[in-house]
């Protein structure tokens, strides 16, 4: 597993549902990725594009929206 | 408004791959509402150049900005000094815009990233319509409203012609015949005698190139404040 790439993985989560869910696997102690780096919104609906194509420039390997 | 569509990704690629450092440059006026030159299409493609050049390898620097419009010299003006730190501007504005770009910016090289299309109007979401050919002799108020020169694939001044087939053009089953479009239009407006008006050939030389039209008043004002009166 020493070799196997880690893709860092961005999360865009809305506030309401997949973000909540985030706040309460980490009250239930329960462990994710740590390469998933969550961003919240406060509603998908407002992600845009420009921030898919950012992250990916900024060195992102996968982008996941998630509302 | 003046509509526009911006070219492929590969025929961008291939027309900037010389620079070492390029200015996108977008236009805040027509192609911004028709989404294909503004301050967001300006980022779209900036960021998509940058991941591009990230994958080939490349280090190429690339800035962004967008100004009112780019057909106006007192908003290009701004901007030249900080365009002239780049090797290239790619311009997201309609043609008008690059040459004028292009010209206060000599010899630095402007390219366009966008195909103008037409003058028109928004039909819908993401759909714009010829409308106006800009033939510098308007007609409008003689064909209720709906130009016969833009509208109709022969511009005749005279129809419709005989290819006129329930209510479409013989060029297009998709397109209205714009003769029957004038001719409902002017029954509604209780007009009807219009359509059988004869009229004469229309005078085209108002199109004659490049064009140039100029408002008196102005320049007399310019002219004296040139000479201090």
């Amino acid at each position: 597993m020493g070799d196997a790439i880690e893709p860092k993985v961005i999360a865009f989560c809305c506030h309401y549902c997949a973000y909540s869910a985030a706040d309460l696997a980490g009250s239930m102690r329960l462990e994710y990725s740590p390469n998933v780096r969550i961003i919240k919104l406060m509603c998908t609906g407002k992600l845009d594009t420009l921030h898919l194509l950012k992250a990916f420039e900024d060195g992102a390997d996968a982008v996941f929206v998630a509302g | 408004m003046i509509t526009a569509e911006r070219k492929s990704f590969d025929q961008i690629k291939e027309s900037i791959k010389e620079f070492e450092s390029l200015l996108v440059l977008g236009c805040g006026t027509c192609v911004s509402v028709c989404m294909a030159g503004g301050e967001k299409e300006v980022g779209l493609l900036a960021s998509e150049l940058r991941i591009k050049n990230r994958l080939d390898g490349r280090d190429v620097r690339i800035g962004e900005a967008t100004i009112q419009r780019q057909c106006d010299q007192e908003f290009i003006g701004p901007i030249l000094e900080t365009a002239r730190k780049y090797d290239a501007v790619l311009s997201m504005a309609c043609g008008a815009g690059v040459q004028l770009v292009a010209e206060m910016l000599a010899p630095m090289r402007v390219i366009p990233a966008l195909n103008t299309r037409f003058i028109g109007i928004t039909q819908e979401e993401g759909v714009w319509v010829e409308r106006c050919r800009a033939c510098g002799n308007c007609v409008l108020a003689d064909y209720g409203g709906i130009c016969p020169i833009t509208m109709c694939a022969k511009s005749l001044v005279n129809g419709p012609c005989g290819g006129s087939k329930g209510g479409k053009c013989e060029a297009s089953n998709e397109k209205d015949c714009a003769w029957v479009l004038i001719y409902n239009r002017l029954k509604k407006q209780n007009r009807l005698e219009n359509i059988f008006k004869m009229f004469m050939p229309k005078d085209y030389s108002t199109q004659a190139h490049p064009a140039q039209m100029v408002n008196e008043a102005y320049l007399k004002v310019g002219v004296e404040e040139k000479h201090g009166k």
